[in-house]
Formats: structure tokens, sequence, C-alpha cells
């Protein structure tokens, strides 16, 4: 059996960067990712990374707007501790390599977005996550560790009141194997397919967050979910905030700037949940294209400061709408985006189970609260993902050495293995597009009790067709049929999770907004939801927001 | 937006190398918006007629570089080909996985020589621990240093590029278009202070390898133009340290044999490439071309209007800009 003191299941920015710091606090390290490094969702961010480096802009503004942008719901010790950290911590990325997009004095370049006081969102073009996780892998590659490439997690192990290791398959070679670590980092990054809608690759099925919530750990806040307000049409590929931040603006099909009825103040860059909720209201009022959609609009930028600022953007317009921002309006849409929730963790990565630890999109500490500004997510990676990996590092010199064995192995084999000996059941395609359905349709920006209802029935039934999961590929060697039927049960509990706690919030808040209970209500809901796994589903808990300095007030923008 | 569908016929190559003996192609029908991606063409045949036929997907937008194979003879990105043009130009779409490299099954590929081949230019920066970088803030670099990179850092390492090298595909020694640009990439960061010591290893690790066909740079979804890049690494190279390596010595001893006579002296360029060890071993091949064609023993006169080359030669000289 495989065995090492630190296992890191996700090798994405913030899993790279706690493998990072396990290695350079000189323990043997693993790392496990269902895709090469280079290929994780990390480098499809686009817009940039946050840090209050400008001599105009502190880093109390940045805590202030990441408050306030949270709608007090993130914890504000935890978002001091990361504000502070954002300095150092974009330095370092450069120090490593990552080549930002530069001022004419050499300094790093700076743009403004969304919810933001200060323009200090520092970018390299409009691929500012394929930027960092290219020079976070070209330094990590010069450490060492056991990289498993293309191995898919099934199960985190834990026994005796803590984590054992990981059950996990080779994809290429469809071996199983149990790994032994005393401290397993959870940082597979978001369960983003829960939706159909989703500007997140087909791969952010939430794998880590599953996992961990089987093996006992709460999960926070899932009821809150970003919604970008601008995905491409059809395809839901995500163009940018930072299109609205170089000047782009929304339209609505009468050719109204329909921003200032909702944001006076920053108009097109007011916060996400603002703006989706804004695009929502125009088309539900008549206000849109049949489609249907609205129209982001960059052609008064001038075609050289949009082809060098946003070339991937222009990319992806010609490729997959066949419109030319340079010379058209993008039709775009709201669309599932981020995920504020996650598993529940300390500001040092730490769960609520001993030797489990997360980070990243995964984890939920909490600093986005119920809403997450543009350029907070990939600094979070980094933060969250070094702490945890220190945190992991320093468990380590105090655990017993790990002993996931034969019992746990054969229990996962025989599970996944009775999915490929039925021979009839159900497809995992046909559940995951039935689950992506009612997701999209009944848990979405706008949300009525009513649909909730009807959403948790309908992924309790999906549930229960789950335990007939039919895999039809009988080869060992990449099969991604076995692939979609482990991943599709990991969705299913997570959609279950959102669910519950989208039904029992009864407020709205940053990204969770009630039809039946459109205030705030800071007097009873103040508070994060915490969701244990029990036997008919998640069981709910409460748990105190952290709080500082800022008092509650209202978010206007 | 609405488009009327066309008629897709597919011819995917199957292959499990554990179960069969051979690969076969395999027909799908679907009926689709020809503005349709393949990848989603792809994922439909998955989910609508056979889940077993596997594949590497995974962000769809041309950012995560999984999806590269071969369609229609070309290395390219499922998910940023659109099925119409392909269907127009070739009535069908026969799609095979990525060439030079193992199949393991399908549309999978072996990528370990890749990776093995990109690790060989030492693709990190390389710094100097007795000028540390400014300590709390990062290092000045200006637009114009930027701009140096090209179009470098929008490779996301699909391979398509090691896909459609025919040199990647000769010589085990060559590192490949993409290690190359990743390279050029080290060799123009101000940050790296290993340019020389990368420059004069590139010469004899491969760099002269290339055929300098170009196919890397049509096959690019991203358009890095790692040729360019292979070009300019040339340039930087022999202008810094002269010509080290076979091929190096072979470039200037052309460009400087054409130019003295306006036709080639091919016994003088045989002997300006090589050195004297390498020409001896080259004697019995030497001898196999003499005796079928003795005329190249003679050295050839000056051609006619040889002042016009001359003139281009001053042209190009005058043209030249510095390396990048």
């Amino acid at each position: 059996m495989q065995r090492h003191d630190v296992l890191v299941v996700g090798a994405g920015l913030a899993g790279q960067r706690a493998a990072l710091a396990a290695v350079e606090a000189g323990l043997d390290v693993g790392v496990v990712s269902k895709l090469h490094p280079l290929r994780s969702h990390s480098g499809a961010a686009q817009g940039g990374i946050n840090a209050a480096v400008g001599k105009e802009d502190s880093v109390d503004t940045h805590i202030y707007d990441t408050v306030k942008g949270s709608d007090y719901l993130g914890d504000q010790d935890a978002i001091e501790f990361f504000c502070r950290e954002a300095g150092p911590t974009v330095v370092e990325m450069e120090h490593f390599g990552t080549i930002f997009s530069r001022a004419e004095d050499g300094s790093l370049a700076r743009r403004p977005f969304g919810g933001q006081g200060f323009p200090r969102t520092i970018y390299a073009a409009d691929r500012t996550g394929l930027a960092l996780l290219q020079a976070l892998y070209e330094h990590l590659g010069t450490a060492g560790f056991t990289l498993y490439e293309e191995w898919d997690l099934t199960s985190v192990v834990v026994r005796d009141g803590r984590t054992q290791g990981i059950v996990a398959f080779d994809r290429r070679h469809g071996d199983f194997a149990a790994i032994g670590a005393k401290a397993v980092v959870i940082a597979t990054g978001p369960a983003g397919r829960v939706y159909g809608r989703t500007t997140n690759a087909h791969s952010c099925t939430g794998d880590g967050i599953a996992a961990a919530y089987r093996a006992g750990a709460a999960l926070k806040d899932m009821e809150f979910v970003q919604f970008h307000p601008t995905a491409l049409l059809g395809s839901s590929i995500l163009i940018t905030e930072g299109a609205r931040g170089e000047g782009g603006i929304l339209k609505n099909a009468k050719g109204e700037r329909f921003m200032s009825r909702y944001a006076p103040h920053v108009l097109d860059l007011a916060s996400r949940d603002v703006v989706s909720r804004a695009i929502w209201t125009e088309v539900k009022e008549g206000r849109g294209f049949p489609g249907p959609y609205v129209h982001l609009e960059l052609m008064h930028l001038g075609r050289e400061r949009i082809e060098s600022r946003l070339q991937e953007i222009c990319d992806f317009c010609r490729t997959f709408a066949g419109v030319d921002p340079v010379t058209q309006p993008i039709p775009v849409m709201p669309a599932q985006h981020y995920m504020m929730g996650g598993i529940s963790t300390t500001v040092r990565g730490e769960t609520t189970v001993p030797g489990l630890f997360a980070a990243g999109e995964a984890a939920c500490v909490s600093i986005h609260g119920a809403n997450r500004l543009g350029g907070n997510s990939l600094l979070e990676t980094l933060v969250f993902g070094k702490q945890a990996g220190l945190a992991a590092a320093a468990y380590c010199a105090k655990a017993p050495e790990a002993t996931v064995g034969d019992t746990e192995l054969e229990t996962e084999t025989e599970r996944l293995r009775a999915m490929g000996e039925r021979k009839d059941g159900e497809s995992p395609e046909t559940l995951r597009t039935e689950m992506q359905a009612a997701m999209d349709g009944l848990v979405g920006i706008y949300r009525d009790p009513r649909e909730l209802d009807q959403a948790l029935a309908a992924v309790r039934r999906l549930h229960g067709r789950y335990d007939r999961v039919r895999v039809v590929d009988q080869s060992k060697v990449y099969n991604i049929n076995l692939t979609d039927a482990v991943e599709t049960g990991h969705m299913l509990d997570l959609a279950e999770v959102i669910v519950a706690g989208a039904i029992a919030r009864t407020e709205s808040r940053g990204a969770h907004t009630r039809v039946d209970f459109p205030k705030r209500d800071d007097m009873n809901w103040m508070r994060h939801t915490m969701a244990h796994r029990g036997p008919d589903g998640p069981r709910l808990s409460y748990a105190p927001v952290g709080y500082t300095r800022w008092e509650p007030k209202e978010r206007v923008y | 937006m609405a488009e009327a569908n066309v008629a897709a016929p597919f011819e995917v190559f199957r292959f499990d190398p554990a179960h069969e003996s051979a690969p076969r192609y395999q027909r799908y029908h679907l009926d689709l918006p020809p503005h349709t991606p393949l990848l989603t063409a792809l994922l439909q045949i998955r989910a609508e007629q056979d889940p077993t036929l596997t594949m590497r997907y995974s962000c769809r937008s041309a950012i995560c570089g999984s999806c590269a194979m071969v369609v229609n003879s070309k290395s390219r990105l499922a998910c940023q080909t659109p099925i119409g043009p392909e269907l127009e130009r070739h009535g069908r779409i026969v799609v095979e996985p990525m060439r030079n490299m193992p199949v393991l099954r399908d549309l999978v590929v072996e990528m370990t020589p890749f990776w093995s081949r990109y690790k060989k230019v030492e693709p990190h920066l390389i710094t100097d621990p007795t000028q540390p970088m400014p300590e709390g803030r990062e290092n000045p670099m200006t637009p114009a240093q930027v701009e140096r990179f090209k179009e470098t850092p929008r490779c996301i390492a699909c391979a398509a590029c090691y896909s459609a090298c025919p040199a990647v595909e000769a010589d085990a020694q060559f590192p490949g278009p993409m290690a190359l640009a990743k390279l050029y990439r080290f060799v123009v960061d101000p940050r790296d202070t290993a340019h020389q010591e990368r420059l004069l290893r590139i010469q004899t690790d491969g760099l002269w390898l290339c055929l300098r066909c170009h196919l890397c740079t049509e096959a690019c979804p991203k358009d890095v133009e790692p040729s360019l890049r292979i070009r300019d690494l040339k340039e930087m190279a022999v202008r810094a340290q002269g010509a080290t390596d076979n091929g190096s010595r072979h470039a200037i001893a052309f460009k400087d044999n054409i130019r003295e006579r306006g036709i080639l002296n091919e016994m003088k360029l045989v002997r300006q490439t090589y050195s004297p060890g390498q020409l001896l071993a080259q004697v019995p091949q030497g001898l196999k071309i003499v005796r079928k064609k003795p005329e190249v023993l003679k050295s050839p006169h000056r051609i006619e209007g040889h002042d016009e080359v001359e003139k281009l030669y001053e042209i190009l000289d005058d043209a030249t800009e510095d390396p990048p």
C-alpha cells in the first residue's frame, strides 16, 4: 500500500500551493488529481487576483469591500487575515515566474472589478488563472512529491476518529488503491456541474466535498451559489467581469443601460449578485432579447484595447458564438459560476474531522459569505492552500501512522464493481441531466419555496434511482463511464445539501434570494448553515459569524 | 441564432489495446446545427448512443488543453472545432487520437513522452542565488518586456503541436514545438538568469532538428506560433554564441555559400557543416553519391546576375533586426 505523510487531493492552485507548503516542511507528499495539474479549472479563471498594493488603496478598504460584498455573512476575522496576506501572496507568485500584465512604470497593472472601491485586481490579460497555474506548476515541479495523475477519488477514509487516507482508482489502468496518509487536504474545487447552465468545466463535480461530507465533515453555507452575470449565451462560457472592468456595458433589448436602475452609483460594476438579479429582472419583465439574453457591449472600447486586454474573450466569442466583440454586442445571460459554500474550515484549513483539511473553492472558511467578489477566489486558493498545507504538516508531527487498508479498499471496490455488473439500471448521464434540469429550473437566482420543495423531491428521487446506477463500459482502461457514475453520486449528495439549505434559510442575502422573504434578516439569519450527513439526508445546524468591527448595513452600490 | 440542422456522419477511431488486436473506425450519425463544437457532438454520442467511447475533456472553452485530437487529419481541440466547416470540406468527420504518442484507448493517448520531452528544457524560472529578488515587492517589468514573451504565455500544453510535428516523429532527441516555445518564454524572461546556459545547451539538445515546416504553428489553437519562436531561439543562440552545432553551422554555411556564387557549392557545404571526424564517418555515403553524380566534385561557376544576389544579401543584412 502506498503511504504518505500528507495527501493532497486536487492539483489546481489550492492543491498545488498546499503541496508546496507541505513539501517545504520536509514531508513526504502525494498529490492525487483526476486531471493533469495544468488542466485544472483554476486555469480558466480570467479576470484577476485582488491585492491592495497601490499607494492610494488600503488593506482596510479591501477588507471592507469583501465584508460588504459577502452581505455580512463572511467571517470578519478570516477576511482580515485573508486581505493582509494578499500583497505577499501576489508578490510570491510574481517571484515564482507569473507573467502579469504591467503598468508603464514596470509595476503590476491593476483593473477595477465589481463591488470594490478601488482598482485592485492584478491580472495577466484575461487569463490570470492560467498564468498563475503555469507558474506554480513550474515552481512546484522543482520540488519532490509523488503525483497520482488521472486518479479518481472515491472516498476519504476516517477511522478511530481521525483521517487515515483515501480510496481512489487509477483511471489510466483501472486499478483501485487505498492510499494511506496522516493528513488529507481536499482541494478538488467546486461542484458547479450540479447545474447544467454553468461556467464550470465538466470536471467540476465536487468529488472531494462529497467525500468529506460522507466521511463526517460539516459543509457550510452550501445554499449560496453565485451566478455570474455574463456567461455566453448557449454554451455558458464565462465572459470575465474584466470586460466590464475595462468599460463594457450591459444593455437590454430597448437599448437601455439598465444597470442605472439597479446600481445608480457604480452601474455595471455592482456586485455579481446584484447584476445577475438585474439581468434576470429585465428578461422577466420583457426587456430582454428573445432567447432570452441581454447585450454586453465592448465596441466603444476600440479594437486595440479589446484585442490586447481581452484576447481570450475575443477568441471565445468568435469561436463559440460567432460574434466579434470589436464590432458586435455579446449575447449574455447569468449562469452558475461559483460556490461560496464548501467544506467548513478554519483559517488554517482544518475541517471538523481530525487530519482532514480543505482549501480553495472546495472549502468554506468563510471569506465570501453570501456573495464572492471577483478577484477574491484566485487569492483564496493561494492564501488558504498554503495555510492548509502548513496546518497539515504541523498535524503530521503529532499524528500516528495511518492504517487505511484492505477493508476500506474492498468495500469501495465492491460498491463500484457492482455498478459494472448490473445487467440493467440507470445511466449516470440520465441521472445527471435530470438533476441539472431540476437545479437550473428550480434552484436559480430567484428562489420560490414551492419550487425548492419540488427540487428536493426530485433530487431525492434521483438518489433512489442512483442505487441502481449502471456502468456499461467494461474496460479497465480510461473508463470514464465509471468516472461519470462516481461523479454523479457525489453531485447528488451535494445538490441535496444546496436545496435543503435554501429551503431552511427564510431570508434574502447575497446570492440567495427568496421571493417570499425578500429582505435580509440579521436577527435570525446572520449565521452560517452547517450540514452534516444524517441517515435521511443532511442534518442542518447553525454557527455564528465571526465579527470584528464592521456593523451590518444595507448594501447599496 | 437558429440554424437548420445538418446530417453529420462521424467515423471515430476505436481501440482498446488490452482487448483488441487492431483499431477500427466506428460510424455514428447525428443531426446537429453546423456551429456545434465537435466536443459537444462527441459528448452527445456518449450520452445517447455509446457510453463506452472514451476521451479526455474538461473545460469546453479551449483553456484546459484536454481535448486535442486529430480531426480530418489535423491536430486540434475538439471543443474549438465547429462541425459545419469540417462537413463542408470533407463530407464527414473522421476523429482519431493525437499522433506521436501511443494510444491508451480510443481517443486517449499516453502523454508521458510529451511531458518528459517538455521537462528536458528545464521549464521553470532559474535564478541566481547571489541576486535575490526584491524583498516584499515585484520585480519591475515594463509592458515592452512583457511584449517579448509574444504569445507563448497562452500555451495550454494541449500537445496539438507535438502531434502535428514530423521532427518529433523522426527524432527522439527533438524536444518538440511546445517545449521549445516554453524554453523561449524563459530565455526572454528578464527574471531568469540562465539565458546563456539555456541557449548553449539547446543548440546541441535538439534545437536545430526543427524542420521549419510550420505545422506546429498551423496546429496551435492558441496562436503561440512555436515555429517562429524556434526561429527566434536559433537567431538568439547564433548571435550570442556562434555556431556550436552541426545545425547552426549548416544554416550559416548555407547562407554564406549561396552568397559566394549564387548557387550551392555542395562539397564546401559539407566541409563547413561537419567536423573532420564526422566527415570521415560520412566517406562511404559520399563515395556512393560521387559514383552516381560525379559533377558534385566540381565547384560551380558564379551564376549570371550574381550582383543581384549580392544586392539581396545586402538588403537582408540591413533589414535584419536585433533578435527579440
